[in-house]
């Protein structure tokens, strides 16, 4: 099961630190390509900026808080990764001519796909689990919201003029409601 | 029951136990695949959540910056007439800053500029092939990297005129000029046949920042019948 970590995992804490010098690297190798599949497929060097940019802060997500493992090189993942978010994204604007670029993908490992289909699972879903967090009263919004900034909860606690007591109590009411909320949505869905 | 569990799960999580209720809890999560199952659904969902409502603001800085440098050349079109009104304050800004910056200075400076190639003559020592290297990226006019290769070079043998000399014109072409004058002083207050060489690239570097009081009077410095008195008087007559 344990498949070993690729060494390429260096561009992921690299995000995670803000490391500019290897992020840098990130451009050089990648952006360029990216630019040229999105220009290709009726895009415009702005669409191919913001598609490689939030692809590299769902892999920077997901390295962070959710403990993603490069198994894979990077340059193929991030590649993959950025021609999904495109395709997606030509669908949703329902312009169907794609330039077909299997050959390419031919090249790619199975690990890669199976990553990149991860990451962009988890994004979906993390959206979805947003859109339930919307539907919280404003005060379990304000709570869950400050507590997730990464600072120490018991300045958190200070900041909203609570006691820590008071905000861990209710945070873990606000975190069942929401909870409930995606399970009933889970529920309605099947 | 299953409702019951997403708000026990919770309050393990944030902490909002005491420690009979976490010894409970955790008894019960040995052998309670529900509860195990509650858990890891509560730190996914959790998690997720945390990747949408936490900041990433220096990231996003990060890679502002580079998108710009690699997705910059198509200018992003905007309407013009918002653009024009600003059009006036830009100009002004641009002609203060022409002359404060005065690049009819700089190319007074590249006018004067020593283009000269580091000559390193053979030596049997081992350093040979480091100032070999030296020379070579500095004739390549690869200044920072001969610069870090000479620093190395100069820390060992403060004394001599030629590292120095050379280490000090790589400072001053990598705009360290401060730090060049202090590596070229001493070189023009010894004996060497740098001597004056150095009085020059210390005129030079104060033409460099725009001081042209002391560019003179380091000029003013250099004799006649030296091999840059020449030049220095050239560029005087400029000045």
């Amino acid at each position: 099961m344990a498949k070993p970590v690729h060494a390429d995992q260096r561009y992921l804490i690299a995000l995670i630190n803000n490391d500019a010098g290897l992020i840098n690297e990130i451009y050089q190798k990648c952006a360029g390509k990216v630019k040229s599949f999105v220009v290709f497929n009726n895009g415009t060097t702005n669409d191919a900026e913001d598609i490689f940019q939030e692809a590299l802060v769902d892999i920077y997500n997901q390295a962070k808080f959710k403990d993603l493992q490069l198994t894979c090189p990077f340059e193929p993942f991030l590649l993959l990764v950025c021609k999904r978010k495109w395709l997606n994204a030509l669908k949703k604007k329902s312009v169907l001519q794609v330039t077909n670029s299997e050959d390419d993908l031919l090249l790619i490992g199975e690990d890669t796909f199976e990553q990149a289909e991860q990451l962009e699972e988890q994004a979906a879903q993390a959206d979805l689990f947003l859109r339930a967090f919307e539907k919280l009263g404003g005060r379990c919004k304000e709570i869950i919201k400050w507590s997730m900034q990464g600072d120490a909860q018991e300045k958190v606690a200070e900041a909203l003029g609570v006691t820590y007591g008071y905000l861990r109590k209710k945070k873990s009411e606000c975190m069942a409601s929401l909870v409930k909320l995606i399970h009933l949505k889970d529920r309605n869905n099947d | 029951m299953t409702e019951d569990k997403i708000l026990w799960v919770a309050r393990y999580v944030e902490g909002d136990m005491d420690d009979a209720e976490v010894a409970d809890f955790e008894s019960r999560l040995a052998d309670d695949a529900e509860l195990q199952q509650n858990l890891s659904n509560y730190k996914d969902i959790h998690q997720s959540l945390k990747m949408k409502l936490s900041d990433n603001e220096e990231l996003e800085h990060t890679l502002k910056g580079l998108n710009k440098q690699y997705f910059g050349e198509e200018t992003k079109v905007v309407s013009f007439k918002p653009t024009i009104k600003w059009l006036g304050a830009v100009a002004a800004v641009l002609v203060i800053g022409l002359f404060i910056w005065a690049p009819w200075n700089n190319s007074l400076y590249n006018t004067y500029n020593d283009h000269s190639d580091m000559l390193v003559t053979e030596r049997g020592a081992t350093e040979a092939g480091d100032l070999v290297n030296a020379a070579a990226l500095y004739n390549a006019k690869n200044y920072a990297a001969a610069k870090a290769m000479l620093q190395k070079l100069y820390a060992k043998q403060k004394t001599n005129a030629m590292i120095g000399y050379y280490y000090g014109l790589s400072l001053l072409k990598t705009n360290e000029v401060e730090q060049s004058r202090e590596v070229l002083t001493p070189i023009y207050d010894g004996e060497s046949v740098f001597k004056y060489d150095a009085a020059y690239a210390i005129a030079l570097g104060y033409l460099k920042e725009n001081n042209k009081a002391d560019c003179k009077a380091w000029l003013t410095k250099i004799p006649e019948g030296t091999t840059r008195y020449q030049q220095a008087q050239d560029l005087l007559g400029e000045l």
